[in-house]
């Protein structure tokens, strides 16, 4: 059964699925960057329908958003592009991520930045890295094929993928097979002679002065035979037809179920009955989201604490739950962090894009995945090396708290509760641990290396 | 409710661990250990190296005929015979071929070559043709299930960037991965960290990811015992590049002791699609001169005779240049052997470039033809169950007494 009404059913809270702290946590660390414990009681008291319409009218970050973040966003955009250097394009995009009051988007653009995976290793252009993560913003919840034209016709993406280089009787493939491998239809959907013919009727897209520009005489003008229809296609022609295949929608739901589900949530029904809906509604990725946001599937037990959090995830909700604002971290610091935890922003392995679930867990990344909650703690993430004061933290929210108290409060804020036994261990290793950090400090830290703080 | 496959599916899927809780390495004092343990060592060339470019047949006026623009002259080529010759940027592996520790092997493929780089890249990782099978298992994980070193493994070592190959996905064994010493260099205690999370762990997932932790934690603690974070000192020969350092820490793994018998790492940007040549030179100069300045560091620890090297590409590339003066993706290349226990230096038939299938080279030896002499003359396994079925292993190892 294919049927969206039954895969999708809408998420109503009930005695098998109460709307409690556990699914506020889940829906803030599975669609954006955690929460800070204010945000997570309003969602709270307010219930789903609420709190999932702050997540769809891009304001669900409330704690910690300048008023002036667009502003200041557009200097830190603008003075990454004048210098030239990626490290300040990173940090650009964490300050972001951090402060946008639309968590969503930043998390559809890093969904978007896997699926068009782009390395500024070979672009080596700040300026059309950071105008295709702009694009990935902007069209975060678009139709998809306009999402395609734009990020494909992208100064970024045709350096990365040589279209310039792909002229009439002169053809390069490397555009055409990955549009229809990765970007579309994927494996199996096509012939060695479609890459060929694709790639004919690609010819003429050049770059020019960081531009997009279609060169008549370089394009093959001649008949092209593509997934078995013939014409005179161009390129424009060939993205239209790649983006009305089943293929693609199929491919666009599986996308947005690695982003939003658990391997066994993402069951191939319901990515099957997804892939439908997205047909019917012309390719509109908003449309699917909300639809996978407000479904009892998303609400599910077992699509909770079973998706295996990226390095971006990680570290900005870890910032922001503890509202690390003021004076914020070094976003600097932090884009370096993702980078030793796997996930370096703008420059993904290859095109493929980071694998993504289980492969994160390697063991150089749970190795600074613990050595960032210490770089925390001990204040190193700050450019004026104040730690975050985690005893004020603490005693705002809960007031006078003894270190179980603690323990069990951050519990709550990270991971929307801990067992007993669970901060039972927290505790005791955090007050016998050795060196000179404080217990509740070590505890921060001890949590925050916990299997819970890999998974959401 | 989960459906009895779904269950099964996820029971798998998280059988599938990358790492495990074990020992990188016991110490030369630890217990059991075997030192006279045969080592493999596999490089992956990723992005599809131009094995034209490589091993160049320079004779064939075919060869000058498809590469206008790329071909290599044949006065700079480093003669291995009357036919062929490395490229002019492989001088340290053109010593290490004179002193019989160097191999090519022509021609090896696949039946059916696939284009993609990740469809070919699953069938080289796996050795398996159907799609249905990639993404599970790895040749050299199920090749670890059978011949485990034990408590106090890990089994496997990938040292590099980004995941772990598939190569070493395995039921039962374990493989531990960085990409350099100092990221395993651990600034909180890893006896707390694993007490911490030793109880109250809810779901499968979860419990991976603390099995995983717990191997990171105890391996980042072993390994300050013999690498010195932030150490890059020229031992022997090994250059700055990313490929030596990561040899050399593979070296320095060996040379402790480490109870693993597979050691990987990767060389990353063979995707030469425009503007080759001397983004080619650099690869092939950074790949041999890593590769001779490891051996010859193992041959000086007295270790080389235990080790034995295996580079392969997911493909090569069309033998027709295209018009970028790069290359696109074709099908069989050249993989290398190396190490002091080969029998020869040339194996498979030069390729016959009046030949070509779809503008490729074509296959003369199967690539499992040589996991299978891997397999079964140095590893001692049987490859039949790891291979799906028989390759006749391919002669490249003196017979041994071992």
């Amino acid at each position: 059964m294919t049927d969206a009404s039954t895969s999708w059913k809408p998420y109503e809270p009930g005695p098998a699925a109460p709307w409690n702290l556990r699914r506020v946590v889940h829906l803030r660390r599975r669609a954006g960057f955690a929460g800070t414990w204010s945000e997570l009681q309003r969602d709270l008291s307010d219930g789903p329908q609420e709190a999932i319409d702050r997540f769809l009218a891009g304001h669900a970050h409330t704690s910690g958003v300048p008023e002036d973040f667009e502003a200041v966003s557009r200097v830190l955009g603008d003075a990454a592009v004048s210098s030239s250097n990626p490290q300040r394009l990173k940090a650009w995009w964490v300050y972001r991520m951090v402060f946008s009051p639309d968590p969503l988007a930043e998390r559809l653009a890093l969904m978007w930045h896997n699926h068009f995976a782009t390395s500024n290793v070979k672009v080596n252009s700040v300026a059309s890295m950071r105008e295709q993560n702009e694009t990935f913003r902007q069209s975060a919840k678009a139709p998809f094929n306009e999402t395609l034209a734009r990020v494909v016709k992208g100064p970024a993406m045709l350096v990365w993928l040589d279209a310039d280089k792909n002229r009439a009787g002169h053809a390069n493939e490397n555009l055409a097979r990955e549009l229809m491998e990765l970007f579309t239809l994927s494996i199996g959907h096509y012939s060695e002679r479609d890459v060929q013919e694709v790639a004919r009727a690609l010819t003429g897209w050049r770059v020019v002065g960081d531009a997009f520009r279609f060169d008549p005489a370089a394009h093959d003008d001649g008949e092209k035979t593509i997934l078995g229809r013939a014409g005179r296609f161009a390129g424009g022609d060939v993205l239209a037809l790649l983006a009305a295949e089943p293929a693609t929608a199929k491919r666009l739901a599986w996308r947005i179920g690695r982003t939003l589900l658990s391997e066994r949530a993402a069951d191939a029904a319901a990515l099957d009955a997804l892939a439908d809906g997205l047909r019917d509604h012309e390719l509109d990725v908003g449309w699917a989201i909300e639809t996978v946001l407000r479904s009892e599937r998303f609400f599910s037990d077992g699509n909770m604490g079973s998706r295996v959090v990226a390095p971006a995830e990680h570290v900005v909700g870890t910032a922001r739950a503890l509202e690390y604002f003021s004076p914020p971290p070094s976003t600097l610091l932090l884009a370096e962090w993702m980078a030793r935890m796997g996930q370096e922003l703008f420059y993904p392995p290859n095109v493929g894009g980071w694998n993504e679930g289980r492969t994160w867990l390697t063991s150089a990344a749970l190795v600074s995945q613990a050595n960032f909650a210490a770089a925390l703690v001990d204040g190193r993430l700050a450019q004026d090396a104040a730690p975050p004061d985690l005893a004020a933290l603490v005693s705002r929210h809960v007031g006078d708290a003894n270190l179980s108290r603690a323990v069990e409060w951050f519990g709550e804020l990270f991971f929307g509760g801990l067992s007993k036994e669970a901060r039972q261990a927290v505790e005791q290793a955090a007050t016998s641990a050795p060196g000179a950090r404080g217990p509740l400090e070590t505890a921060a830290l001890l949590l925050l290396s916990r299997p819970e703080a890999c998974v959401a | 409710m989960l459906s009895r496959r779904e269950m099964l599916k996820e029971s798998v899927l998280l059988s599938l661990a990358p790492v495990v809780p074990t020992f990188l390495a016991r110490t030369a004092l630890a217990a059991g250990q075997k030192s006279d343990g045969r080592v493999l060592v596999v490089i992956q060339l990723d992005g599809g190296n131009d094995g034209l470019n490589t091993v160049i047949p320079y004779r064939d006026e075919n060869y000058a005929r498809l590469r206008p623009k790329l071909a290599i002259k044949p006065d700079n080529v480093i003669k291995m015979g009357d036919e062929i010759g490395l490229h002019p940027a492989m001088k340290a592996a053109g010593s290490l071929f004179d002193d019989g520790r160097f191999a090519v092997v022509q021609g090896v493929g696949y039946p059916n070559p696939d284009r993609s780089h990740f469809r070919s890249m699953a069938i080289w990782q796996s050795a398996r043709l159907d799609n249905a099978e990639h993404g599970q298992y790895g040749w050299l994980g199920r090749a670890l299930d059978q011949s485990r070193a034990g408590d106090g493994g890990p089994d496997a070592v990938f040292v590099g960037s980004g995941a772990v190959p598939v190569t070493l996905w395995g039921r039962r064994s374990t493989v531990a991965s960085m990409q350099s010493a100092d990221e395993l260099s651990l600034a909180a205690s890893a006896d707390a960290l694993r007490a911490a999370s030793a109880v109250g762990v809810d779901g499968e997932l979860a419990q991976l990811a603390r099995r995983s932790a717990d191997e990171a934690f105890t391996t980042a603690q072993r390994l300050a015992t013999f690498v010195q974070p932030g150490d890059r000192s020229r031992d022997g020969a090994y250059s700055d590049s990313a490929l030596a350092q990561q040899l050399r820490l593979i070296s320095a793994m060996i040379k402790s002791g480490t109870p693993a018998s597979v050691l990987y790492t990767a060389q990353s940007g063979y995707d030469t699609h425009a503007a080759q040549a001397n983004e080619h030179y650099q690869l092939l100069r950074v790949f041999a001169g890593a590769l001779a300045a490891f051996l010859d560091d193992l041959a000086a620890s007295g270790l080389s005779d235990r080790v034995l090297v295996l580079a392969f590409s997911e493909f090569g590339r069309r033998a027709a240049e295209n018009d970028s003066a790069g290359t696109d993706h074709g099908a069989a290349s050249p993989v290398f052997v190396a190490g002091p226990k080969l029998a020869a230096g040339i194996f498979g038939p030069t390729p016959n470039l009046a030949d070509l299938q779809d503008g490729d080279v074509r296959m003369a030896i199967d690539f499992r033809q040589v996991y299978a002499a891997v397999l079964e003359r140095w590893l001692n396994v049987p490859s039949e169950p790891i291979l799906g079925g028989h390759f006749a292993p391919l002669e490249l190892l003196k017979p041994t007494t071992a």
